[in-house]
């Protein structure tokens, strides 16, 4: 009994080892480079810009290849482009429109117009991954491209945040928002006009990404590079 | 209806009557054809007067600004032309619609014509954007010509996201000069704008400063072509300057070979950004893209860099004349055009790998080269002699000094014409021929049957072979050889080369005068102990190749035969003139003299010649022993003595008697082949086939012991033969000759 009782043990133990072993090589994720989320250590603020630039680029070219591909498809002959004036949520928020204005801006207010403008389309690109697919015979590069953009919004939201969370701590101020309100335009049974939504929408998230794109590549190189890049 | 209409009818016949029965009335209504502005500020009017009711009529232009009560009068009637009205710009306002009129006076009436409404154009700058209206001047133009076909916006670029130009398609203007004006309109602002710059950009375009630029907005761009006859709008273009951005092509491109740190060298190229874009603030980004050929190359290798102005280049090739260009785009725009071509030149790179390919392919073959001619010298091949022959000296024909040294002497005197030549030394050939010497008296002399062979054996194993037959036997290389092989001697049994060298020299050395021989004497490996064949004479004396066997010294012999023959020759001469003082019968006499000398001299030879078996001197007196062993045996005549007695050697076949004579090799002998015994007493010997037949000297023999036969002439060859009468020389075809017989045969 006693060596029935030992050899049980022994062969539990190596279970508990293995399984140990297994599980601890399970879940492989690249070692953080913050554990615990110490404060000596920390991801510098020109790394947080870089990211935040890479996703905006990507978004960019993202929404700029959904458009393309939408105008080519559906919007044809329709001139919708002439219907497309001031339509866009987000012109209620002022936005430098060129050079002067952007380096006369203060980065705080810059970095808050980012903000604005990246919240207020949280909103609209949830229905538009959900609206898009409602499309008659919507081309599958379309759909992805909307989901991705849709996702890499959020990213880069959070990574915006930690960036005015490092650089101004005590928050920015008003929080600027553009509330949408064209959903039901998206969902109207006339399909011209439906899809006049859809160009619109897109539209519009094209300039918007555009934007800020180019604020934070504008913020980059003045608060990181000291406007030398 | 009927009732209203009839007086209507009825006023308008008086009226037609009255004026046609009168023939005056006033004028009719006039008619402005057209309005036409030739210049900018300048407008002329034409009209059409209508009917004259017959009478003078007048005209008058008034014009009136719109809006404004007062009527002005054309302030010019003639510059135009008849029945025009012309309005410099001090009478044209912008801005204005003006109403004209034309009153046609007559002493009748007057009529006035409709009016006109003509706009004057806008001939300053517009106002800023805040004015509300453009007010438009047209221009109907009634001219022949056609109306402006319609503009087409080409383009719209914008080189730093600050500013942007437009560029449009110029149209068939039908004939007329055509006016452009661009026309547009901000997104959210509803007022149409003229095109700020029609210059800076270019003919046919429109720049638009950082002032009227705006990001992010959609701009509406119409263009206008107006002509004479007419204008025409293109189709509104819809501008959003954000996407329509297109650097220009970067600048500086610098090229500049620099060298690795393991020693490569590689291209370092730079250049900067185009001089508009303010990449530094981080307004406008800028990727960039090389591409390198080289100058004959076809295709361009690009070559995409990123936001850096600076790359490395490493796999080029040396000697190579680089073109290279570079190109850069906006983040989310266009890429610019190329920038101008940068060249540079590579220097050809002297790789240490390659030296020391070539140095050691020029080693080699000069190494080669040293050994082809090394191997050449040694093998003696001249090739200087190959190239360039040598010029042959003079010779006589025939005659070859290199057969007067060899001894062949047949060959020469046939040179010389002398046709069988009594020989020198070589007379004792006559006497030699292979007889078979039996004790018993029966025995007979077998005819040589190899004697064709061993001179063919001994001429291919010769190198010095002497061809002729002349030669004496005593040195004979075919009976040397003959003996040789018949019979391998051991090579103990060989007597020493120079023991019978220095005797045969000795006795030689006279023999030299008129045969040269070769010192060195060599002859042919009939073993492998290096048997030595000498030529004669001088061989012939000096040969050192004694046949064993029961052969004696055969150089011993050879002197005993030459003296004896000597004497002969000498005997039988004296019979006969002498007409050929011959070299060789001197030659023979005194080698043999002097072997004669050295034989009597005493047996000394015997006994240094160590043989086993004396050698048989066939004297009269003397009889061969050692054929006694043998029956059947060859033997070779060597000389005849004065007593007419034959001195035979016996060839040996095969003897296991251990003699040191050896046969010597390398001298051909003419053996005459005994056929038959005539008479008891004659050998009859038949010749090998030699033509040079040497007459066989025949001896009755006066010893009895000695049976020597005499060959019978068989052939053509005639000999006389002289005293003594016993000497029966028949040839016939033989080899061997008597000189005698060829002397008689000369007289």
């Amino acid at each position: 009994m006693s060596t029935a009782g030992a050899t049980l043990a022994g062969l539990l133990l190596v279970i508990l080892l293995v399984s140990n072993m297994f599980l601890s090589k399970k879940g492989v994720t690249s070692s953080p480079i913050c554990p615990n989320g110490s404060i000596s250590c920390q991801v510098s603020l020109g790394d947080l810009f870089d990211r935040a630039v890479k996703l905006s680029h990507y978004i960019h070219s993202l929404s700029s290849e959904m458009f393309n591909e939408f105008d080519e498809r559906y919007a044809q002959g329709r001139g919708f482009i002439t219907k497309a004036i001031n339509s866009c949520h987000t012109s209620s928020l002022t936005t430098p429109e060129d050079k002067e204005q952007a380096q006369q801006i203060h980065h705080e207010d810059l970095l808050n117009l980012v903000m604005g403008v990246l919240n207020s389309w949280n909103d609209p690109l949830l229905h538009l991954v959900s609206e898009v697919q409602t499309i008659k015979e919507a081309p599958d590069t379309i759909l992805w491209k909307a989901v991705e953009i849709e996702e890499q919004n959020k990213r880069l939201l959070e990574g915006m945040e930690k960036i005015v969370g490092r650089l101004h701590p005590g928050g920015l101020g008003n929080e600027l928002y553009s509330r949408w309100s064209g959903l039901p335009s998206l969902q109207l049974p006339d399909e011209d006009s439906r899809l006049f939504a859809f160009y619109n929408l897109l539209h519009c998230l094209r300039r918007d990404s555009h934007k800020i794109d180019n604020y934070l590549k504008l913020l980059k190189c003045r608060l990181i590079h000291d406007s030398n890049c | 209806m009927k009732r209203k209409l009839s007086p209507s009818i009825g006023f308008i016949l008086l009226l037609f009557l009255n004026t046609g029965v009168s023939g005056q009335s006033p004028p009719g209504k006039p008619k402005i054809v057209r309005c036409h502005s030739p210049e900018k500020e300048m407008l002329a009017c034409w009209w059409k007067p209508g009917s004259d009711g017959g009478l003078l009529t007048s005209y008058t232009l008034l014009y009136s600004k719109e809006g404004e009560g007062q009527t002005y009068e054309c302030p010019d009637y003639t510059s135009a032309g008849p029945s025009s009205c012309y309005f410099n710009k001090k009478h044209i306002n912008s801005w204005t619609t003006y109403i004209i009129t034309v009153k046609a006076i007559n002493e009748m009436g007057s009529s006035i014509s409709e009016p006109h409404y003509v706009e004057a154009a806008s001939i300053g700058k517009p106002e800023k954007k805040k004015s509300n209206k453009v007010v438009m001047l047209n221009f109907i133009s009634f001219s022949p010509g056609q109306p402006p076909g319609k503009p087409e916006l080409i383009k719209c670029r914008s080189p730093e996201k600050e500013t942007f130009s437009c560029w449009w398609k110029p149209v068939s203007d039908g004939g007329l000069p055509t006016n452009y004006t661009l026309f547009y309109n901000n997104e959210g602002e509803e007022s149409f704008y003229e095109c700020p710059d029609y210059t800076t950009a270019g003919p046919n375009s429109c720049y638009f400063d950082k002032k009227h630029t705006s990001l992010w907005t959609i701009y509406n761009i119409t263009i206008k072509a107006t002509n004479e006859m007419g204008s025409n709008i293109s189709e509104p273009h819809y501008v959003d300057v954000t996407y329509i951005v297109q650097p220009n092509p970067p600048v500086n491109l610098s090229l500049a070979l620099n060298k690795h740190t393991d020693g490569k060298l590689y291209l370092l190229m730079n250049w900067s950004s185009p001089p508009l874009a303010d990449v530094r603030s981080g307004w406008l980004t800028l990727e960039y893209e090389l591409r390198l050929k080289p100058e004959e190359g076809e295709e361009w290798e690009t070559i995409f860099v990123g936001q850096r102005t600076k790359y490395k280049v490493f796999s080029l090739i040396p000697g190579e004349k680089y073109i290279a260009q570079v190109r850069c785009k906006s983040d989310h725009g266009e890429w610019s055009k190329w920038s101008s071509e940068s060249y540079i030149h590579l220097p050809k790179e002297f790789r240490l790998k390659d030296m020391m390919v070539w140095v050691f392919v020029a080693v080699l073959s000069s190494v080669i080269c040293l050994i082809m001619i090394w191997m050449m010298g040694l093998k003696g091949i001249n090739m200087v002699a190959c190239i360039l022959p040598p010029v042959p000296g003079p010779k006589i024909k025939g005659l070859d000094a290199h057969l007067l040294e060899a001894g062949k002497n047949e060959e020469l005197l046939s040179a010389l014409g002398c046709q069988g030549f009594p020989p020198t030394s070589d007379c004792e050939d006559l006497l030699v021929e292979f007889l078979e010497i039996d004790d018993s008296e029966d025995q007979q002399l077998m005819p040589n049957h190899e004697k064709g062979h061993p001179n063919k054996n001994l001429k291919s194993g010769n190198k010095e072979t002497d061809s002729d037959s002349g030669r004496g036997s005593c040195d004979s290389p075919s009976l040397l050889l003959e003996k040789c092989k018949e019979s391998r001697i051991p090579p103990a049994e060989f007597q020493t080369p120079d023991f019978s060298e220095t005797q045969v020299k000795a006795a030689g050395k006279s023999s030299q005068e008129t045969q040269n021989r070769d010192p060195e004497l060599k002859l042919p490996d009939f073993n492998s102990d290096g048997v030595k064949s000498s030529t004669w004479p001088g061989t012939q004396l000096a040969s050192s190749q004694i046949p064993k066997g029961s052969y004696h010294n055969i150089v011993e012999v050879c002197k005993v035969a030459f003296s004896a023959m000597n004497v002969n020759v000498s005997a039988i001469r004296m019979g006969n003139e002498e007409k050929h003082p011959s070299k060789y019968s001197k030659n023979i006499e005194t080698i043999c003299e002097g072997e004669m000398t050295q034989r009597r001299k005493g047996e000394s030879f015997h006994s240094k010649a160590k043989a086993d078996q004396a050698l048989q001197w066939l004297l009269p007196n003397e009889k061969s022993p050692f054929l006694s062993d043998k029956p059947m045996d060859y033997v070779e005549i060597h000389k005849v003595n004065q007593n007419g007695a034959l001195a035979v050697l016996p060839k040996q076949k095969e003897n296991s008697d251990k003699t040191e004579i050896y046969p010597i090799p390398g001298t051909t002998k003419e053996y005459a082949k005994v056929t038959r015994v005539v008479d008891n007493n004659v050998l009859v010997l038949m010749p090998e086939s030699r033509v040079q037949g040497m007459p066989v000297f025949q001896e009755p023999p006066k010893e009895s012991a000695q049976s020597l036969h005499q060959s019978q002439a068989e052939k053509n060859m005639s000999y006389c033969l002289t005293a003594p009468s016993e000497f029966r020389l028949q040839t016939g075809g033989l080899e061997y000759m008597d000189p005698n017989s060829f002397m008689c045969s000369f007289k």
